[in-house]
This record gives structure tokens, sequence and C-alpha cells, in this order.
């Protein structure tokens, strides 16, 4: 069997939880501690002798890996570095909140290895971070940004997020400008989604929040016009870059090859089965502890799962699908094709400017 | 038991006056029920009953009763329905009866339905038991009440019981006149065994189960019977009567004559019973049928289509499951450009078409469209003939078309003084013509109008009781097809005619329907991946047009890579949602711009 070549590595803790998100992670230190650092590395002991990991791309993500303390970064650094064959690294990306990355922090993980920070700086309005619930400031965000290009990060993507409640169309056309001077190599923007079992959503529910498809609309068309103008290439839905700065994880990811996720709630993609661990620190730890699979989920990807996923995923892309895996939906393609979502481009099939806007209803035809 | 022993009765009434509501208290004073089985309303069993707070169908239940003489009753129960459309129901059920009991709400008054179904108890000689109920309400009125049953139905007032259901007044009074008024079922009991079929059921695990009113002989499980219609013989596998609450059905012995009862054969199928045949025994038939009932005429028709084409069988099904029980529903295959292969179906009245839709929805688990209902039209064409017309896309071409007759209703409408002249104004509205006033007391008005039936369906009754603050009401018999100025509207959806959507209307309202039924499905129709136009056309003329834009954005930002398969799910999920909408071309229409279409007026 070949190597795995990509590894996700969720870090499940926050500083604190945002009233929007839905990952699974925890705010408080009661299970940020060794033990849990221990049960990642042995899980990862574990895939390695069921099947070798010399990973091309690694991501730790979370959660916010940049909320565990400096000697228990260094630490987990280190067990990686000792576990896993690092030749074939081209990309190591850490996930960090403004409000958690100090200049030693910052130097620790460059020296360890790390190539790309994924910021999540949402956003430089301080009206529109205190609605998002976020600890940093946007002067945080900015002195972090120092921090990070001053630490020698010349990959740095920076994750903004519009049609937050409040957020008005100049403010957000302001947010780009910003991030625009500050010129990252990469720029994710996030249209906000209600997500279920979060406090948003029920906010939604309630009334207190709206939902605006025209000015989600037009903020989407927005951000697609400025950063293009700006010099960065809408590589997938909600990620631009710089030529050669797209984040090379997660196209793997989205092409559907297959990847190890390790920690609570991360998921992987191998060996044709989908597995998901259990959602919960403490279980996590005490399974890997006891010998057991931390495994909480699995689905079986036959060929036609993986077809469906490769087409509405692969779509996602710039760089589209190519048109014969979708033989299958041959009447939904014509009819994409015809009301102008679609596009041909060499043998391939891609999103034309108003099929990205509508591009869950395109995936949504080739689900049946 | 002998017969005079047993006591057939309906409770009858207009609608709301508190006959199911009398019925709990009868059922706990006869002890027929514990105080802690039962709630309120317990004989509307049916969700769709319970919800509306109205009967839809009459409800046998069988009592006993220890009466002042001593001496146990077997009281036989129907609780019935008090809408016009289900009119029916009564007359089935007073054919089962020797008496009825007549609520009247102390309040009301009597009312539109208190006349016709007084009068369809005269006609089969009932003994009426007079019961005002609801005294207890603040506004009750016994006076006017009293004044009105002399005055308007020719009962003595000093018949009536005073009662209330709700407060569990005068129900022993009730219950001594029923045994002491209504006569004992005559039948005899040495004949050769016939009953009555005056209902029927489906039920899942013993098949057809048949309600019967015996009136001569008796029957019992292992007796050999046939229908005399068909003259299919059957073995008895079980007869018994009816309970309020699980188990309904409990086995007797036998059903002896003037009881009534159900009776579980071999019938596997809705198209081997027939409510209003005979029951007789296989080899001692009876001579001659009971009388049975006079044909029911649907009177408004609309198509009933399965969203998914394949389900069209299972449909099928549903529909014969749904027609034992409710005699009244008529069906027959079509089939629809837009829509694929149906049912055209008949109904009494628009509430009964709702329930019938419903009761596919829920009882049958049917994801079902239906069509915009349509009367009958007589439509002449210039070479002389007549062709009959229940469906909008039958229309033959106006070019040979000579004239279109509408059918038409005499229209009863009771009503307080102070409003008369709102209710002209509807009448006016409607195309109605007065006919006729007449006062019912110093109060009270009836006024008698003919009006096309086309034009009361939808709401005309809802209209009386806003204007009348729930004091009018309203009784219609059909009367003679009358020569109109009519056209078929069309709504084009995206270019296509929708039959579904198509409407026999009066000239002079096209353009507005056309417009309302444009703007109200701009509203309901959700926004599609390309803009999607609305047109109404009379004669392949645009009348009216409406958008519905395109949707604009639907796409979710998707933070990192874990999550595709819940991310596929979702899509997929969306995917399944789309199937419970109707595909008209490239357009998926939901369900409910079916029904809305409908409320539009
Ligand atoms: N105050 C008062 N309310 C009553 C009485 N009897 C019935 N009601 C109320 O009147 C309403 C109608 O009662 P039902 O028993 O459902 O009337 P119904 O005649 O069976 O109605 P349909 O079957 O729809 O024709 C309910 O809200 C009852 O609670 C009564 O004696 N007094
Ligand atoms: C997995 S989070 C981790 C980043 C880091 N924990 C932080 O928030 O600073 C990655 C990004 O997803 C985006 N995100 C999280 N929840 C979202 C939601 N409900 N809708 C849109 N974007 C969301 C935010 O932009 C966030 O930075
Ligand atoms: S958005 Fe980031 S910081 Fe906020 S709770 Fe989610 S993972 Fe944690
Ligand atoms: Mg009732």
């Amino acid at each position: 069997m070949p190597p795995i070549e990509h590894l996700y590595i969720h870090i499940p803790f926050c500083p604190k939880l945002c009233p929007y998100c839905c990952f699974y992670v925890e705010e408080g230190a009661k299970n940020k501690n060794r033990a849990f650092l221990d049960a990642l590395l042995l899980e990862l002991e574990k895939q390695n002798q069921i099947r070798e990991v010399i990973p091309r791309t690694i991501y730790m993500g979370g959660g916010t890996p940049t909320s565990l303390l400096a000697d228990q970064l260094a630490y987990l650094m280190e067990g990686l570095k000792t576990r896993l064959p690092l030749h074939q690294l081209e990309e190591w990306t850490v996930e960090a909140n403004p409000a958690t990355v100090r200049p030693e922090k910052a130097r620790l993980l460059k020296e360890a290895g790390v190539n790309r920070i994924s910021l999540g700086v949402q956003s430089w309005n301080d009206t529109t971070l205190k609605t998002l619930g976020r600890v940093h400031s946007s002067l945080q965000a900015r002195k972090t940004v120092e921090t990070l290009l001053g630490a020698g990060f010349a990959s740095l993507n920076i994750d903004l997020m519009f049609s937050v409640p409040g957020q008005t169309l100049e403010e957000w056309e302001a947010d780009l400008q910003t991030t625009l001077e500050i010129a990252p190599s990469h720029i994710s923007a996030y249209c906000l989604t209600y997500e279920e079992d979060t406090d948003f959503f029920l906010k939604l529910s309630k009334g207190h929040f709206k939902q605006d498809e025209a000015r989600d609309a037009r903020l989407f068309e927005l951000t697609m016009e400025q950063l293009e103008a700006g010099g960065y290439a809408q590589y997938e839905i909600s990620n631009h870059a710089r030529p050669g700065h797209e984040s090379r994880h997660n196209i793997a990811c989205w092409e559907g090859r297959e990847y190890l996720g390790l920690g609570p709630s991360a998921f992987s993609t191998l060996n044709g089965e989908r597995t998901q661990n259990v959602c919960d620190t403490a279980e996590y730890v005490r399974r890997l502890n006891a010998g057991m699979p931390p495994v909480h989920s699995r689905e079986s990807l036959d060929a036609s799962t993986l077809l469906k996923e490769k087409v509405a995923f692969g779509l996602r892309m710039a760089t589209g699908v190519e048109e014969e895996h979708l033989d299958n939906w041959h009447a939904e393609k014509i009819h994409l094709l015809e009301i102008g979502l679609l596009e041909r481009h060499d043998s391939r099939l891609r999103l034309t400017r108003r099929g990205k806007m509508l591009a869950d209803a395109v995936g949504e035809s080739f689900m049946g | 038991m002998s017969n005079d022993r047993i006591r057939n009765f309906c409770i009858i009434a207009h609608i709301d006056h508190g006959k199911t509501t009398l019925s709990d208290r009868l059922l706990e004073f006869t002890g027929t029920v514990e105080k802690r089985e039962s709630q309120e309303q317990l004989l509307d069993a049916m969700d769709l009953e319970r919800e509306r707070g109205i009967t839809i169908k009459s409800h046998p239940v069988a009592m006993t009763y220890k009466a002042q003489d001593g001496l146990e009753y077997q009281l036989n129960l129907m609780d019935t329905p008090g809408h016009v459309d289900f009119a029916y129901e009564v007359s089935r059920s007073l054919a089962a009866c020797e008496g009825a009991i007549l609520v009247v709400d102390a309040a009301q008054g009597v009312e539109a339905q208190t006349v016709a179904n007084v009068h369809l108890a005269m006609k089969q000689e009932l003994t009426l038991v007079p019961v005002i109920n609801k005294i207890d309400l603040p506004n009750s009125d016994l006076p006017s009440v009293r004044r009105q049953l002399e005055e308007i139905l020719a009962i003595p007032a000093e018949e009536a019981v005073l009662a209330s259901a709700k407060a569990g007044i005068g129900i022993t009074d009730i219950l001594e006149a029923v045994v002491k008024r209504i006569p004992p079922p005559k039948g005899k009991a040495e004949d050769r065994m016939r009953a009555l079929v005056f209902d029927s059921s489906f039920d899942t695990y013993r098949g057809v189960v048949v309600y019967v009113r015996v009136v001569d002989g008796s029957i019992k499980a292992g007796d050999v019977v046939k229908m005399m219609n068909t003259n299919r013989p059957y073995e008895v596998k079980e007869v018994g009567i009816f309970r309020p609450t699980n188990p309904k059905f409990v086995a007797q012995r036998e059903l002896p004559a003037g009881s009534v009862g159900y009776v579980i054969a071999n019938m596997k199928t809705s198209a081997e019973v027939k409510v209003g045949d005979t029951l007789t025994s296989s080899r001692l038939p009876a001579t001659e049928p009971l009388p049975g009932f006079q044909e029911v005429q649907p009177m408004v028709f609309s198509g009933i289509y399965p969203i998914n084409t394949a389900d069209f069988e299972a449909l099928k099904v549903a529909m014969g499951k749904l027609q034992l029980n409710d005699a009244a529903f008529v069906f027959q295959a079509e089939s629809s450009v837009a829509l694929g292969f149906g049912f055209r179906c008949g109904f009494l009245g628009l509430l009964h078409m709702e329930i019938i839709q419903e009761r596919l929805r829920r009882e049958f688990d049917m994801d079902i469209i239906a069509t915009y209902p349509s009367v009958i039209y007589q439509v002449y064409k210039t070479n002389g003939e007549m062709v009959l017309v229940d469906n909008p896309e039958h229309l033959p071409d106006m070019s040979i078309v000579e004239e279109i007759r509408e059918p038409m209703v005499r229209c009863f409408l009771m009503l307080p003084n102070e409003a008369i002249s709102p209710i002209m104004q509807l009448i006016l509205e409607k195309r109605g013509v007065l006919k006729h006033t007449e006062s019912l007391d110093t109060r009270r008005v009836m006024l008698t109008i003919e009006i096309p039936l086309n034009e009361i369906l939808v709401d005309f009754v809802d209209k009386i009781k806003s204007i009348t603050r729930g004091y009018g009401s309203m009784d219609y018999e059909h009367a003679e097809h009358q020569a109109s100025k009519l056209v078929k509207l069309d709504i084009l959806v995206n270019g296509e005619p929708v039959d579904a959507f198509s409407s026999i209307v009066h000239r002079d309202k096209a353009e507005s329907r056309g417009r309302a039924l444009a703007a109200k499905l701009k509203e309901v129709i959700p926004t599609q991946l390309f803009t999607v136009p609305i047109q109404a056309a009379i004669g392949g003329k645009i009348v009216a047009r409406e958008t519905v834009s395109a949707q604009r954005k639907n796409v979710t930002a998707k933070c990192y890579g874990g999550d595709i398969s819940r991310k596929r799910k979702l899509l997929e999920k969306q995917k399944e949602g789309k199937k419970r909408m109707k595909a008209i071309g490239r357009v998926n229409i939901p369900q409910e711009a079916f029904i809305e279409v409908l409320k539009t007026n």
C-alpha cells in the first residue's frame, strides 16, 4: 500500500467558544495536558503501523493549535518529528487565533518546520469582531500578522468572514481592502454559515438574526471582484491565493485524496472508508490508553459515493472536473451548461461566475 | 335481548352545536367509557377531526343503559357530521335508525343544517328528540330557540330537553327520552335475513369491515351470506358491535334483528362492497333488497396525481381503501400532460375534497398534488351535440362551442337582519340572484338565492360566517344549469401550460383571477436556478405575467476537508426534498403551490 501523504491534526482547544462555530472544541484547560498530546502521538504510531505515513502536507487545525502552551506545543512538534519522516514535506500549516500568538510561539513553530500559518482574523472591524464573539481586537490581529511575518512565515493565510449580522457592505469592503494592503499570500473568505446547534443558529430561528440571499450574493460578488483585482486567484469557492500559494493540503482533501486525521472529531478518508474519531477529548484519550481505536463512526465509500463527491466538490475548485466524470448525469450537465452555470474548459467542466454563486444547487444535481 | 330493548338513533344538528360533546356525555353516563378513559370529543377519532374540531365521519357505537324503569337497553348511537358536504353521511346513518336526537345550540338557535337535517329525518319518518344544548352559555336565549323550533321546524317546544353537554346537565333526561320516545326496531326475527350496508372501513388485519343494520333475521359467524348486488357468497368470520375506544370492534355471538353492528367476511377489496347494498343469507336469500340509498352525485371534481409517477398503483390502492370508508368519493384514472398519470376524482364539496386529500396524505402516506377543482359544465357545440366537461382540459375548442351552461344551486341563507345588505353585496359579487326573502322571526331572515355552484365552492361559507360573526348559515340544493359567459383560464409556468392550474371562469372575472393566480404562484414557487415566467392566458392571449427571479446565491462555505460527508449528506437531503416537489419541465413546484392556488380568489 502506498504511504499516507496528507495528515490532519485536530487540536480541540479554544480560548473562548465562538457563537457561530460548530467544530468540536472545548474551552478551558481540563484536557489540555500531556496525556492528550501523548494520545495524539499514540494514535499516529498506531496508524503508522497499519499504513506508513510519509506526509507531503500536514495541517494542524481545530480548534486553535496555538492555544496550547509554548512547552506543550514544543513537546507536540518534537513528538511529531520523531515519528514522521519529513523529507517529502511540502506544506505544514498551523491554524492560529490572533489572541494566542506571541513571538515565542511563532518562532517555535517556524523552527519546528511549519511553513504556513492560517490566521483567524475574521474581520478588521471591532464591532464585527464583537458580534462574532471573538477574543481579539483588530489591533491585536495586526500585531500578530507582524509577529508572524517577523518570524519569517512567507506563506500566510488570513481567514475572513462576511454576511455577519450587522455588517454593512462598506464594512466588508473595508475588511477586504485592509487585507489586500497587508497582502498575505492566501485569503479565505467565508460567508457565515448558520450551523445547527450554535448560538447563532438559535438566534436566526428566533428571528433575532435575518438571512438575506440578495445581500449575501452582493457581498460574495464583491469578494470575488476585489480579490481578483488584488491579484488573488479564486482557486476554490472561499479560497483565494497568490499564484503558487494555494493550500495543497486542502486541495488534496477536496480532490478526494486519502488523508489521515488525528485527534478527537477528526475525519480520515482512507482505504475506501471515511471515519470520524469520537467528539470527546477525555474519551479519546481513554480509548487510546486502553488500546482501543478512537473511531466513533465509519462510512464506507462506494464508487458511486466517491464519484458524487468528486464531482460536487471538485466543481468547487477553479480547475473543475474531467467532463467524463459527469457521464452519469448527462441531462443535468446539458441543463447546467444551457442555463450558464457550467462551462467547458479544455476537456474539463467548471463553474461559471454565476455557477459559483449557486455551487450547492449545482452540487445537488449530482446527488441522485 | 329482544327487539323492544334496542334503540337505534342518530345525533343530528347544525355544525358545532355539540353533537360529539353530547355523545361524550352519553358514553360516560351509560358507563360505556370510564371517566378516566374519556377525552373531549372522543368519537372524533381521526386526527383530522380532532385538529379541525369537526366530525367528518358518522361514528356508530353501542351502549348499555339501565333505564329508570329498571330494564337494560342496548342503545346504538351514531354521531354524525354537521357540515353540508357530509349530509350524505347523515342520511345513511338515519337509514339505520328509528329516531334522532336533534341538537340545537341555545345561543345560535335553528340554523341551515338544523333545518336540512330535520327534513332528512322526517323523510325517513324518524322520531325526533329535540335537545336545546349549551344552556350554560351566558348568551343562550331559550325563548327564541323554543319559538324557532315551533315556527321553523314545527316541533312542539315543550318536547325539547334542556341540556348542557359540556356541563353534563340534562343527560339522564335525554337518555330517558330516547328510551321512552324512540320506538324499538320493527324487524322480524323469523324472516329471512336482510341487513342494510350503511358504511364500511378497511382494517389492515381483518380486511373489509361492513357496517350493517340488521333489518330481518339475524347474522352470526359461520353463516354464508351474499351481497344482493353482486351475488358473491362469503362466509361470515365475525360479527359484533362498535366500541368508542380500542378495541373498536367487539365480537358478539350474533347480530339480532333490529341491531346495528359489523360483519367481517372474506371481502378483500373495496370493489366488493357497495354501501346501500343488502346483505342476505346465501342459502335462504330474501327476494327483495332493502331500499338502499339514492346515489350521490359528486359536485366538485379535481385531479389527484402522485408526485412520483411510480406511486400511481399505490395511490390507486389507497383510494380504493378510502372509498370503502367514504362511499361518496369517486375516482377514475386520467392522465395529464404536465402531471403524468393520476385520477379524476369527484367530491361532494370542497371540504370533502380537502379531507380526502388530507386523508390520502396522512393515513396512506401519499405525496400527492391536486388540480384546481371544477364543477360539471354542459357544453353545447355548434353541431348540436352536448358534452359534459368536468375538467378544463377537456373543454372543446371555443370555435366550435355554441354555449356553455354551468350548474346552479339554490341556496338558503339564514341571517340576522342587519347582515342583509353586506350579504347581498357578496351575492352580487358571486353572480347570485335573490329569489325570495322570508322573515323567520323578528331578528332573522331566510334568503333564497340562485347562484352558480362554481362561485360558492371556495370561500362563500367562510365569508358568510365572517360577515355575520358566526350567526349566518347556509344550505343548498341543486338547480338547473344556466348558460353563462365562461372561458378557460390557463396558467403557463416557464412557457408551459400547467393543467393543474387551469380553470373555467366567468369572462368578467377571468383577468383579475389570472392576475391573482400569477401573483400567488410567484409567491409560493421557490426561486429556481433560472428566471421563471408565470403567465395567465385566456384563449392564447396573455393577460397577466409575473416572474420568479432566479436564485442568486446558494453556496455554503466549507472550512476544511473533514466535513465532506456531512456536506454531501446535506446536498443529498436537499435533493430528497426536491423529490417532494412536482417537476414541471425544469421547474420544481411544491405541493403547497397546488393548495395555495385553491385559496386564491
Ligand atoms: N358552553 C358549551 N359549549 C359546548 C357545549 N356542547 C358543546 N360545546 C362546545 O361546542 C363546540 C362544538 O362541539 P362539538 O361537540 O364538536 O360539535 P359538533 O356538533 O359535534 O360539531 P360537528 O361534528 O363539526 O358538526 C366545542 O367547542 C364544544 O366544547 C355545551 O353544552 N356548552
Ligand atoms: C476551523 S476554524 C479555525 C480557526 C481558528 N480557530 C479561529 O477561529 O481563529 C477555520 C475558520 O472557519 C471559519 N468559520 C468557522 N465557523 C464558521 C461558520 N459558522 N461560518 C463561516 N465560517 C466559519 C472561520 O473563519 C475560521 O477562522
Ligand atoms: S471559530 Fe475558531 S476560535 Fe472560534 S470556536 Fe471555532 S475553532 Fe475555536
Ligand atoms: Mg361532531
